[in-house]
């Protein structure tokens, strides 16, 4: 008996002590204090760390040459140049991982980090509940480079989530208008068929029409169809495989799962007229084939395989989706695809699109005491989109960009040591999105108009295929219409409750009208229900929020006008 | 003879195309992936690849060995599966072989162990007490909080009662210890429960990803189950939409199905060696005394 007790004695404190050695040696290192820093020439001395926080999904596993999280080029350059550095201390992989991360941190049970890019804005407005993030009102108007306000005075409505009582708790993160969306067409078989790119929604039909039913792929059978998109998460994706042109030739600026200011009344595009006649053709077409005949089941991302693979003549993107259908090209002999603008609307109006004026928001920590270190490194962030400084080519050479022959070039294939993709440097700082001031593509539009390639931007832009700058320019030239939600606060109390349902309801309702499982009119019950169901409480709500938002001139306090 | 009735052969028939079928549907996923990893890119984002190689290359094994965070993130999933596997056993060994005996107060101890596969704290807590201890960004927030599982730890106490009582009374009087008759006795007689065991806690830890990225921050240091996780979701891609250069890197599809394949591996080759201890290893008191 006795030789028991000791072996489980002996045990517990094995156990025991393992536990406490890595809770001693973690917690000495999370509780040292960092010198005072000194800003010198540019220059921190001795080097501070700035802790932040990372959603980081797709660059994991892509740093080259050995590189980590909180060890790479950018880093370093950081540590090296500014005297700073900066450390990753709170990582999640997609996007609900990483809300879920900062809502544990919130609890108090670590430090948050200093900097905090926050993409949901149910959490936003949590932080600011928490009263653990920094009101910047000041800061802004102090420390804030003036070349990025400049860049901030043209994006107001980006504040309008973390407004609260006139303060100002956060920044949109590098705010800059997206680029537009653009038709992409198989121009092998409007040729092939003596068509031309549609532009208004007769001639769209009729050419969806010829695609289905004329063989364009001259193969004898009847496997091709006109139009490909998708409609399993919205009518609405906002970026590809987007439905949303045949609806705003209906509706106008009016667009499905959007909030739109109508004469200074905030109005829910689903809702709206016209939505019944988009409908209506969307269901005829359906009925006929002219249309993917599971959108309802593919997502964004998968309705384009039926484009690749040389199905679908037409698909509706941002300009860069060229790049990942292009292999129709390689996947089926003589095929070809060109970029067009979208088509007019029935009245002879454009056709409107949403746009992203930026991807989160940055929150900092109450106990952050260094915003100027902060916008002096997001300044130089900054430097790749402006073409000057270190990074007046890319952020660095080898991995986004290199200088072969004293040629730059952006062709990872072609740099001295050859990649397969170029590496997204400027995301391996506190950015999930590389800054830029290029907005809908001015950079191809001022290439497409003569100007010379000299600078990093430009190159790069000249680098890409002639389809993707042409979709582009197209982009840039129709940048009137793109429509950003008006909405972007935290879901109103209502919202909360029944907007699941009420999206729930208007997309189970869309769908079923366009498969023809249920009459046109169930339209207007829809509406009717909407209504009915909260919807009115919901608009209330939204246009209480809006009205607040707007209601103290932060742009004033924060020297931005 | 029953077996020779027509209802019999019908039935029999029918199993044996269930059974195809099943079989087929564990199987053929399996043969898609293995198609994408070894098929060219055009091919898979045209959606032409099912269960043959299109455009054959291995490619998307080349980088995916040549990348270090795979490397490293399959070395972290190697040592926590043997860590974590060796220190549950040993617990769940020493807990079930005392558990199996009649003692006073067993019934109130096996109770407080069940009463943990009933009610948990919840995320909340545990991530606060794992942060307290300071286990964040080590190895042993992934081995420890799972340690002692009630469930692994009642398979053990039913398997353990098997054994006869007449065999350890043998050994006391031969003089052996408590320990030595678990080591030399115990141990390998119940081989086939402590194999099962040891299988679930393998499969447990090699395919658990949210605690590694939960725990960990930094992505170094994420298990394989983890890392693939970060690399095949496509999490909510609208967010990307406004970065051009890395949307073509998303549809590498083959080098995904080749990081899925090549992770499964492990797994597919350790289940066959231990299958055999199945049958007779999940006794879960299905024998009476």
């Amino acid at each position: 008996m006795k030789k028991r007790t000791d072996l489980w004695k002996m045990v517990s404190m094995v156990m025991l002590s393992a536990v406490l050695v890595a809770g001693c040696s973690k917690g000495e290192s999370a509780s040292e204090t960092a010198p005072a820093s000194v800003l010198k020439d540019g220059k921190y001395d001795p080097p501070f760390t700035i802790t932040i926080a990372k959603q980081q999904d797709e660059n994991a596993g892509k740093y080259i040459n050995g590189e980590t999280l909180n060890d790479n080029v950018l880093t370093r350059w950081g540590e090296e140049n500014l005297g700073i550095k900066i450390q990753t201390t709170l990582l999640g992989g997609d996007a609900s991982q990483y809300n879920t991360k900062l809502r544990l941190a919130l609890t108090g049970s670590e430090k948050l980090p200093d900097v905090l890019p926050v993409y949901d804005t149910m959490l936003v407005n949590d932080l600011i509940d928490s009263g653990q993030v920094k009101e910047i009102t000041e800061d802004i108007s102090a420390y804030m480079p003036d070349r990025i306000k400049e860049i901030y005075k043209q994006y107001p409505t980006t504040f309008n989530p973390v407004v609260r009582e006139g303060k100002v708790y956060g920044m949109a993160i590098a705010p800059n208008l997206t680029e537009g969306e653009v038709m992409l067409i198989r121009q092998d078989w409007l040729d092939k068929l003596n068509l031309k790119a549609p532009t208004t929604i007769e001639e769209f039909e009729q050419v969806i029409a010829a695609f289905t039913n004329e063989d364009p792929d001259g193969n004898g059978k009847k496997d091709t169809y006109g139009f490909t998109f998708s409609g399993k998460d919205s009518y609405n994706t906002g970026w590809v495989s987007d439905p949303v042109m045949i609806f705003s030739a209906y509706t106008g600026k009016h667009l499905p799962r959007q909030w739109y200011n109508e004469n200074g009344k905030l109005t829910y595009g689903s809702v709206a007229d016209g939505n019944k006649e988009a409908l209506a053709k969307l269901r005829d077409w359906y009925a006929k084939g002219y249309l993917n005949k599971e959108l309802a089941t593919q997502g964004a991302w998968d309705a384009l395989s039926d484009f690749t693979e040389g199905k679908a003549g037409i698909i509706i993107g941002r300009p860069w989706l060229y790049d990942s259908v292009k292999d129709v090209e390689k996947n089926v002999d003589g095929a070809k695809i060109s970029a067009y603008p979208t088509i007019q609307g029935v009245n002879g109006d454009k056709t409107y699109q949403s746009a992203q004026l930026n991807d989160g928001v940055f929150m900092f920590n109450k106990d952050f005491q260094n915003m100027e270190a902060f916008f002096l490194y997001y300044d130089k962030m900054y430097d790749a989109a402006f073409s000057t400084g270190d990074f007046k080519y890319g952020y660095a050479q080898g991995y986004d960009y290199d200088i072969v022959n004293d040629e730059v070039t952006f062709d990872p294939t072609k740099f001295n040591t050859p990649l397969e993709a170029v590496q997204g440097v400027g995301k391996m700082a506190f950015t999930k999105n590389t800054p830029s001031v290029d907005g809908p593509g001015q950079s191809f539009y001022d290439l497409a108009n003569g100007v010379e390639a000299d600078t990093g931007v430009l190159i790069q832009s000249a680098s890409k295929d002639q389809t993707t700058q042409d979709g582009y320019r197209i982009s840039y030239e129709n940048r009137d219409v793109l429509l950003p939600n008006e909405f972007n606060g935290p879901p109103t109390p209502t919202m909360q409750n029944v907007w699941e349902q009420l999206t729930t309801m208007e997309q189970e309702t869309f769908t079923k009208i366009i498969y023809g499982n249920e009459p046109l009119e169930a339209f207007d019950t829809f509406v009717k229900q909407w209504h009915e169901k909260g919807g009115d409480t919901v608009i209330e709500e939204v246009n209480d929020w809006y009205n607040q938002a707007s209601e103290t001139d932060v742009m004033t306090l924060m020297n931005l006008k | 003879m029953y077996h020779k009735t027509t209802g019999y052969r019908v039935f029999s028939y029918f199993n044996y195309a269930f059974m195809i079928l099943a079989g087929l549907a564990c199987f053929l996923p399996l043969l898609h992936l293995l198609a994408q990893s070894l098929s060219s890119k055009a091919a898979i984002s045209g959606n032409m690849v099912s269960f043959w190689p299109v455009g054959f290359n291995v490619d998307a094994y080349i980088k995916t060995f040549n990348n270090s965070n795979f490397n490293g993130a399959m070395l972290t999933s190697i040592i926590r599966t043997v860590l974590g596997t060796t220190i549950s056993m040993f617990i769940l060994t020493c807990a079930g072989y005392a558990l199996s005996k009649e003692f006073r107060g067993r019934n109130v101890l096996m109770w407080f162990f069940i009463f943990t596969m009933l009610f948990s704290g919840g995320l909340i807590p545990s991530y606060i007490l794992i942060t307290a201890l300071g286990l964040k960004d080590t190895i042993w927030a992934l081995v420890l909080p799972g340690a002692f599982g009630a469930y692994n730890l009642i398979l053990l106490v039913n398997f353990f009662k098997t054994i006869p009582k007449a065999l350890e009374e043998a050994a006391f009087i031969d003089g052996a210890s408590f320990f030595v008759i678990l080591s030399k006795i115990y141990l390998p007689l119940s081989l086939p429960g402590i194999a099962t065991v040891s299988l679930f806690i393998m499969v447990g830890h090699w395919n658990s990803w949210f605690d590694g990225i939960l725990y960990m921050s930094d992505a170094s240091k994420y298990p394989l189950a983890s890392f693939l996780q970060t690399v095949v979701v496509q999490s909510n891609m609208q967010n990307m939409a406004m970065s051009q250069s890395e949307v073509a890197a998303m549809s590498e599809q083959s080098i995904k199905a080749a990081q899925i394949f090549v992770s499964t591996l492990p797994i597919i080759l350790v289940y066959p060696f231990l299958q055999r201890y199945f049958v007779k290893g999940i006794v879960l008191g299905a024998v009476k005394e």
